[in-house]
């Protein structure tokens, strides 16, 4: 098994344009089919339904972008990096660029947070105003947000997971940068804070745009 | 033109499953709109998961596309979310390859997979911005085409489509293309394109049909008008080895209902099953070479990363050369693992070595159709198939290890009885039975047999297609018998709902004075009638009460062997002299043997200028 573990490749890709609106399940299911056409030696589960075994690092909202994703598979082969990432690029669908492929370093739970863009645009109000109100709106001693999840509802303090690194308004159109708790633990979706925010005061964006830009461990230093 | 992307960004993460709605997967085809001559706009007239599972649609869209200068895309009815969002919006249909709306396209094309989706047709032109009446659209583009089995009867929507494509499309649809691409540069009108148009073997133009009734209903004749041919014949493709195929497929990011690559073994069906309209229109049977299937296959498992193919047509296991097939991909399909799927199999001949090979990579469950419960009932729609062959066949399955066995049936069938009925779940009844009198039955599994019964629907093309549909009241009736016979859990019943199934029968075999009441069934809500959460049957009694129309008389009549079907001056190879002996036979008890053993003369073979088989 420690050989195995070993030879687990882990490849950092782009997910952009219209691509976004595919979700996570529908992903999984279009990058095995990607290993599968690419012919790289990728190994295959045993048993009576052989498939490909691919794991996802920190799995990315419907509706977002992302410069940073990450998948795993195990090579049964020694395959050169730079072909397996050549390899995929040649047979991804639009909007998927595979940049990055070396063994796989840290483990999955190193994930602790992740950096994104986010682009609002406003019809009727002015991006100052927005930008104003979501200053104060945060600038509270508390930042309670109603968190679903599979087991239910509960409110979390998204206080000390939840950062504006910068925050610039032009016009119509607001830009953000955010850093959020991410992980198997806490995930904090930045646009589940900003709904809050909508839903509280009224303040809500016609259309926006999410791009997640890094995903970092408990250092700050990109996952790797 | 107009292009839909910007507006797409504002609604989709507010509708369900938005890949629907983005295109972008893998294989689809983007051209440079600058530098092609047509363009045409593939229309399913149903949601994408339905759509994308359809063979015929991407045989075409692949076709089209190998022409460098025309341009196919693939739309889908969206759903009640999406079209709301749409309407409100004001975004019309567009194309998935460039987004951009249909309305000024040169071709609109539907394939007409099922008559409940004739509302969907109209609701797709309405979306797209355009009038839904052939007659109220002037301009020479879109021209509004139509093919598909539901082509052969095509006259409940012959006022809305501006001419029909009839039998298979890969020769016939380039030709028309072609013609269309004259046409535009010597700026013709509609007009003068759809008499052109009448003039290529195998195109429909329901506008220069004249239809005259006699005063009971029934049609006294039809004229042909400006030069179109009395009879318009259907298209085939007489070497079926030698046809294109696709090297790639469009590879849908959601799951579709038939997500996997798929070749065709062959064309048209052997065996004249009598209530089986595809087993006629789709005459005279023609095979692919093991070499050319394989091949296919192999190439689109590696173009697309599907790790299943299935070998389509009517009825797989009629084909000659199956086991040389199967070893043939079984060098490839095993390491790839890639599964081979069998979708049609017949029961009287279905063999042990067979399961092995399906069973080979991945085990699934197996479906046969008995079609009826007793001998002298598969006898009168000539199934020839015997109880002991199903029995037989499951004692296969189930020593191959199988646990599950999907049983088809059908309900309503001519001269049928309550003995029949009841035969249906005894016939159920003795599989159970088998399977737990086996000494080698699959360890630890109890068997679980699932017996799924339609409503029989009469349609055009077939012997049945002068026979009346049981009533509505009879089939629950029915339904109801079939319930109390069963005396095992391990059968589960699932039967059709039958206002749909007569609904069916009113459409396939109607004339072209529906069409007034399938625009009122549309405009009062009737946009999905596929799905049950959306039909409803109110809006078409309505519809027919307005319009005046009495359904019965197009679903319960008895029809004389001498009367004018709406379709008989469409040709589809099998003779009408052919189907009132099959008629007659039936209602003898009597069976007709397949076309290997022996030629019944159906006359499919005039199409190929030659005798089937030898």
């Amino acid at each position: 098994m420690a050989e195995l573990f070993q030879t687990t490749v882990r490849v950092f890709w782009k997910k952009e344009g219209r691509i976004k609106y595919i979700s996570h399940l529908d992903i999984n299911r279009c990058m095995a089919r990607a290993l599968k056409r690419s012919k790289l030696p990728v190994w295959h589960t045993l048993g009576f339904n052989p498939h490909i075994y691919t794991t996802f690092a920190l799995p990315l909202a419907l509706g977002y972008e992302s410069e940073c994703e990450s998948v795993d598979f195990r090579l049964t082969e020694q395959v050169p990096m730079q072909e397996v990432v050549d390899r995929l690029n040649a047979v991804f669908p639009e909007g998927m660029t595979a940049y990055h492929a070396a063994p796989a370093v840290q483990k999955p739970e190193a994930i602790c947070w992740a950096d994104y863009q986010i682009i609002q645009e406003f019809d009727q109000v002015p991006a100052e105003q927005a930008a104003q109100a979501f200053f104060n709106w945060c600038a509270r001693p508390e930042l309670p947000v109603l968190k679903k999840t599979k087991k239910g509802e509960r409110t979390v303090d998204v206080k000390p997971h939840f950062s504006v690194q910068e925050m610039k308004a032009q016009d119509h159109v607001l830009h953000l940068s955010v850093r959020a708790a991410a992980g198997a633990s806490l995930n904090i979706n930045p646009t589940l804070v900003l709904d809050t925010f909508a839903a509280e005061t009224g303040i809500a964006a016609d259309w926006q745009r999410v791009v997640r830009t890094a995903i970092l461990d408990g250092a700050f230093h990109d996952f790797r | 033109m107009r292009n839909v992307r910007k507006d797409l960004e504002r609604i989709l993460l507010q509708v369900q499953k938005p890949s629907r709605y983005t295109g972008g997967e893998l294989g689809s085809i983007v051209k440079d709109p600058e530098k092609v001559d047509v363009r045409f706009a593939f229309c399913f007239p149903d949601v994408y998961e339905v759509g994308m599972s359809h063979l015929g649609m991407k045989i075409l869209y692949a076709l089209t596309n190998a022409r460098e200068n025309y341009w196919c895309e693939r739309v889908f009815a969206p759903d009640q979310d999406m079209e709301q969002l749409m309407r409100e919006r004001g975004i019309p249909l567009y194309g998935l390859e460039s987004l951009d709306t249909i309305g000024a396209f040169d071709f609109i094309g539907f394939t007409l997979q099922y008559e409940m989706s004739f509302t969907a047709v109209l609701n797709m032109l309405d979306l797209a911005g355009l009038e839904v009446r052939s007659k109220d659209r002037h301009n020479l583009w879109p021209v509004v085409v139509a093919g598909g089995p539901c082509a052969c009867n095509p006259e409940p929507i012959a006022d809305f489509i501006d001419l029909f494509i009839l039998g298979e499309g890969e020769e016939v649809n380039l030709e028309l293309m072609d013609l269309y691409l004259v046409c535009k540069k010597e700026g013709c009108s509609k007009q003068e394109f759809l008499r052109r148009a009448a003039r290529i073997e195998g195109i429909y133009v329901p506008s220069l049909y004249e239809v005259r009734y006699h005063p009971d209903g029934t049609i006294a004749g039809v004229t042909p008008q400006e030069g179109a041919p009395a009879v318009v014949h259907k298209r085939i493709i007489r070497e079926l080895d030698k046809v294109f195929y696709p090297e790639n497929f469009v590879v849908p990011f959601t799951q579709a209902v038939h997500d996997r690559a798929m070749v065709e073994v062959l064309r048209g069906c052997i065996r004249g099953c009598r209530f089986c309209q595809a087993g006629f229109i789709y005459r005279p049977f023609r095979e692919k070479q093991a070499d050319t299937i394989n091949r296919n296959a192999h190439t689109l498992c590696d173009n697309t990363g599907y790790d299943e193919v299935s070998l389509t047509s009517l009825s797989t296991s009629d084909y000659s050369k199956l086991e040389p097939l199967l070893n043939e991909m079984l060098t490839w399909t095993e390491p790839d693992a890639v599964n081979i799927a069998l979708p049609s199999l017949r029961v009287d001949n279905f063999s042990k070595e067979l399961i092995d090979r399906v069973a080979a990579v991945r085990k699934s469950s197996l479906t046969f159709a008995p079609e009826a419960g007793t001998q002298r009932m598969r006898d009168v729609i000539n199934k020839n198939v015997t109880e002991e062959e199903v029995l037989r066949t499951c004692r296969t399955a189930f020593e191959g290890g199988f646990t599950n066995v999907k049983l088809y049936f059908m309900l309503g069938l001519p001269t049928e009885t309550d003995e029949d009925v009841e035969g249906i779940i005894h016939l159920a009844q003795k599989v159970v039975d088998l399977f737990y009198h086996l000494p080698d039955k699959p360890k630890g599994k109890g068997v679980s047999v699932n017996v799924s019964v339609a409503c029989f629907v009469p349609k055009p093309f077939t012997p049945f297609e002068f026979e009346p549909q049981d009533t509505m009241e009879n089939l629950r009736r029915k339904q109801k018998i079939l319930l109390e016979t069963v005396r095992s859990r391990k059968i589960n019943v699932k039967y059709h709902d039958s206002p749909t199934s007569f609904l069916e029968a009113v459409l396939a075999r109607g004339d072209r004075r529906l069409c007034p009441m399938v625009e009122y069934a549309w405009r009062s809500g009737s946009k999905l009638d596929g799905w049950n959460d959306y039909f409803r049957m109110e809006r078409w009694e309505d519809a027919a009460e307005v319009c005046g129309i009495d359904l019965a008389f197009y679903a319960n009549r008895t029809r004389s062997y001498e009367e004018i079907m709406p379709w008989d001056h469409l040709d589809y190879g099998v003779s009408k002299a052919f189907l009132i002996r099959e008629n007659e036979w039936a209602h003898q008890d009597a069976t007709t043997p397949h076309c290997r053993d022996h030629c019944a003369g159906c006359g499919a073979n005039r199409l190929l200028g030659g005798a089937c088989f030898g």
